[in-house]
């Protein structure tokens, strides 16, 4: 017999046959079946080797044949243990193979194709899949997906998420990140901060208040793949408008002393004259504050008397100087807050993160600072979203987030009712601010007035972190955020239960089972990471307690500051399935819709309290998910009629977007949920129309949504752009304001004529 | 090019439609993912009547 001599291998290549590489391999498979035996092993290999010299001299075998006669050998010699794990070794080699292939196809799509034509370049709308750095994005979370598919998620894991039954979100950061925080801006700035490319001093004034946020989203939008919110924008910037303010007051009085006494440098004099009154009473310079005018008044005389005093001029002209000079102070810094609240809105559309291929995901939260600086920054940041970017168009970051509170903005009256209304005449007509109602139950358990940092805040895309189970004298909205979730596919669950509800309820219950592990062997690999991991989000303190780490340290015990987070989709469509009909349709298929997510929040609750960890309900945003279980439902299931018969599963808890229902009734259906769903929830009403003609009706939704008791909501309506003549409002088929079509040209004399009447439109020069 | 020497301005230039996705914006509607677009298409809208 002669004995084979080469081998083909998998790529085609001839290579030398080598005996003891079988042999090593079938130790391997003993050892781990725990009956090592390398007499054994080469007994098997030498079998194989005998076999595959049948064939002659000539043959050269490949590799899967070879493979197949080890398995052959091993259960004949009655190895049946090596067998299965030599079986399960070459099954979990083959898929990492294939793994690569598919690996390398969706590379060359990424590479090739228009995203206008690649449903896949298109999975986050915030990416630019046909930009170099879109691209190369895409590339890297291509390559994570594939590498931790198969390297970190157990078999049970890997197949619930890639079947989808589940869908673990971020998949491609599973190793290296976390999702979101709030970042408190005033604990930040105070002394300073670093970005990791050089040192920033506090900021002195409100222009670099506004740069230094944005700075602050960038630079920590890089440590995390999620979003990045402000909980308190009005509070921190109230600093900034102070400081401006109090430094404008003295320049002003400075050129009016000097105008009037003609010295030169009158700059050092009212400064410390200034300095001397603040001292004495205890604060400096402030804006007038329509809850205590007194004290204005008092400061402004104790500089009218020191400056009467110093003999530079007498008390009336010294009294008419300081009002002239702090009315100038004040319009002054109006405007200069303006300025940077616009400058603030341009970054944010503007600046890039994550390798230059995305604007980072902003969120601001405010409308509860009744102190004069911080209302002059809200009315700011209003006014500035109102007049969108250089030619008008509606800006999409950051997310406003306006907290609505009975006594203190809800009600005529309350301090700062003149914003909440400002706000919804911005919304209705640039879909900014959302809403979150601080008197919905959920959300006044934590509130504490004089607090601002137990006011719920939320991300905009909805992800809530309030409750705080790993140290319960910290349930505040600074400072932490969402570590990272995964969503259930409840419809495929109600499918498999062939509407035998106690079914249901026990796949639900191992599903949720799975999912807690899933989540809490994802933190076992975040907790492991050290302080260097994260340069901003911990080595500058961002995230709560991250200051009190070293650099080297392990970030394990301050992460527990943050939320796992257990999701959903298309409860609509689960009870359709299990019931014959959603919780549009009933009273009763309501009570079951609440029965299903109750069950799920009690299940959160449970691991929260085992764990100690912060386990929380979803309502998840679902923005790729909400075609991606359908798909593969309508592969095993085909097209069912009301929950599979269309392009996406119904949003969360959400009654469903086609279904015909008054705004007042989706409101009362929905506004339960939204206490269930502790991690995050939102609720939208569509409204017709130009709402912008239309402030009254937009305010009868809010007011219905915070006395519904809905925790965050918003309304849309279309907001369209003809970026040819600049007009923004509804648009049909033709645009009001220059008369084309889409597609059509105008030419350049109606657009002269047009320039006439509205003198603000934009050049369009094609480029946009 | 500056704009007197164009007669025609805005051949082949679309409408931009802003709408909300999950909680946030995108630019237009264009980039959006085939799911949400029909999502999007049949959104009817809510009357105030109770």
């Amino acid at each position: 017999m002669t004995k084979v001599k080469t081998i083909v291998k998998r790529d085609g290549r001839t290579v030398l046959y080598d005996e003891t590489k079988i042999a090593s391999a079938v130790l391997k498979a003993m050892t781990a079946a725990g009956s090592e035996d390398p007499v054994a092993a080469a007994r098997v290999a030498n079998a194989v080797g005998d076999h595959l010299s049948v064939g002659g001299e000539d043959c050269s075998p490949t590799i899967e044949q070879i493979q197949d006669m080890v398995e052959k050998e091993l259960m004949r010699e009655g190895y049946t243990e090596a067998a299965k794990r030599y079986i399960l070794y070459r099954e979990n080699r083959t898929r990492i193979r294939e793994g690569k292939t598919s690996l390398m196809r969706a590379i060359d799509e990424i590479t090739n194709v228009d995203a206008r034509l690649s449903d896949m370049k298109r999975d986050n709308a915030n990416i630019d899949g046909n930009t170099a750095m879109g691209s190369m994005l895409q590339i890297g979370t291509t390559g994570a997906k594939a590498y931790n598919e198969h390297y970190l998620l157990t078999e049970e894991q890997r197949v619930a998420h890639h079947n989808g039954d589940i869908h673990i979100h971020d998949f491609d950061f599973y190793a290296l990140t976390t999702t979101c925080t709030q970042i408190d801006l005033l604990r930040l700035f105070k002394d300073g901060f670093s970005t990791g490319h050089g040192f920033l001093r506090e900021p002195q004034s409100i222009a670099s208040y506004a740069a230094l946020a944005a700075i602050a989203i960038q630079s920590n939008q890089n440590d995390q793949h999620g979003g990045q919110g402000v909980p308190n924008f009005d509070y921190a910037m109230a600093e900034g408008v102070g400081k401006t303010f109090a430094k404008t007051y003295v320049r002003k009085l400075t050129e009016s002393l000097e105008d009037l006494t003609g010295a030169l440098d009158e700059g050092d004099f009212v400064k410390e004259l200034v300095d001397a009154v603040s001292a004495r009473l205890g604060a400096g310079p402030r804006l007038v504050n329509a809850a205590d005018p007194g004290s204005a008044d008092l400061f402004d005389r104790e500089v009218t008397g020191a400056l009467a005093e110093s003999g530079k001029l007498v008390f009336d002209e010294a009294a008419r100087i300081v009002a002239s000079s702090r009315r100038r102070a004040e319009k002054s810094t109006d405007r200069a807050t303006y300025q940077a609240m616009e400058g603030f809105v341009h970054n944010l559309n503007t600046m890039h993160s994550r390798a230059g291929a995305q604007t980072p995901f902003s969120s601001i939260n405010y409308g509860t600072d009744t102190s004069p600086e911080g209302r002059m920054a809200i009315r700011n940041i209003l006014l500035a979203t109102d007049a969108g970017l250089g030619h008008g168009e509606t800006a999409i970051f950051p997310i406003h987030i306006f907290k609505v509170k009975e006594g203190v903005n809800y009600n005529e009256g309350d301090p700062n009712y003149d914003l909440f209304k400002l706000s919804m005449k911005v919304s209705a007509k640039r879909l900014f601010p959302n809403y979150v109602f601080l008197d919905s139950p959920f959300n006044l358990q934590y509130y504490k007035p004089g607090h601002p940092e137990t006011e719920v805040a939320t991300m905009g895309c909805r992800t809530r972190v309030m409750g705080n189970v790993y140290d319960p004298s910290r349930e505040i909205a600074y400072s932490r955020g969402n570590l990272s979730f995964t969503s259930i596919n409840l419809p495929r669950i109600a499918l498999e239960s062939h509407g035998d509800e106690k079914l249901f309820y026990e796949k639900l219950d191992a599903m949720m089972e799975l999912v807690a592990r899933q989540l809490l062997d994802r933190f076992e690999i975040q907790a492991r990471k050290r302080v260097y991991n994260f340069p901003f989000l911990m080595g500058q303190g961002v995230w709560l307690d991250s200051e009190k780490l070293g650099p080297n340290d392990e970030v394990r015990e301050v992460l527990k500051h943050g939320s796992l987070s257990i999701g959903f989709i298309g409860l609509a469509e689960t009870l359709t399935a299990l019931y014959g009909h959603h919780h549009g349709e009933s009273e009763e298929m309501q009570q079951k819709g609440l029965a299903i997510i109750g069950h799920m929040r009690e299940f959160c609750d449970k691991k929260a309290a085992e764990t100690h960890l912060n386990f929380g309900l979803l309502a998840t945003p679902a923005e790729g998910l909400s075609g991606r279980f359908i798909r593969m439902d309508q592969k095993r299931y085909g097209k069912i009629p009301g929950i599979t018969d269309r392009e996406y599963y119904t949003n969360s808890f959400h009654i469903p977007v086609w279904y015909n229902i008054s705004a007042y009734d989706k409101i009362r259906l929905e506004a339960p949920y939204h206490a269930l769903t502790n991690a995050g929830h939102i609720s939208y009403v569509e409204l017709d129309g130009d709402t912008a003609n239309n402030v009254e009706a937009f305010e009868t939704v809010v007011r219905c949504m915070h006395d519904a008791g809905v925790g965050y909501g918003s309304i849309n309506h279309p907001v369209d752009r003809d970026p040819v003549c600049g007009y923004v409002g509804v648009i049909g088929d033709v645009c009001p304001r220059c008369g084309r079509r889409e597609g059509e040209s105008v030419s350049a004399e109606k657009l002269a004529e047009l320039r006439k009447k509205y003198p603000g439109m934009p050049h369009f020069c094609g480029c946009e | 090019m500056a704009l007197q020497e164009k007669k025609e301005i805005g051949k082949d230039v679309g409408f931009e439609r802003i709408r909300r996705i999950t909680g946030y914006l995108v630019g237009t509607m264009d980039k959006w993912n085939d799911a949400k677009k029909a999502e999007e298409r049949d959104r009817v809208k809510h009357g105030l009547t109770r």
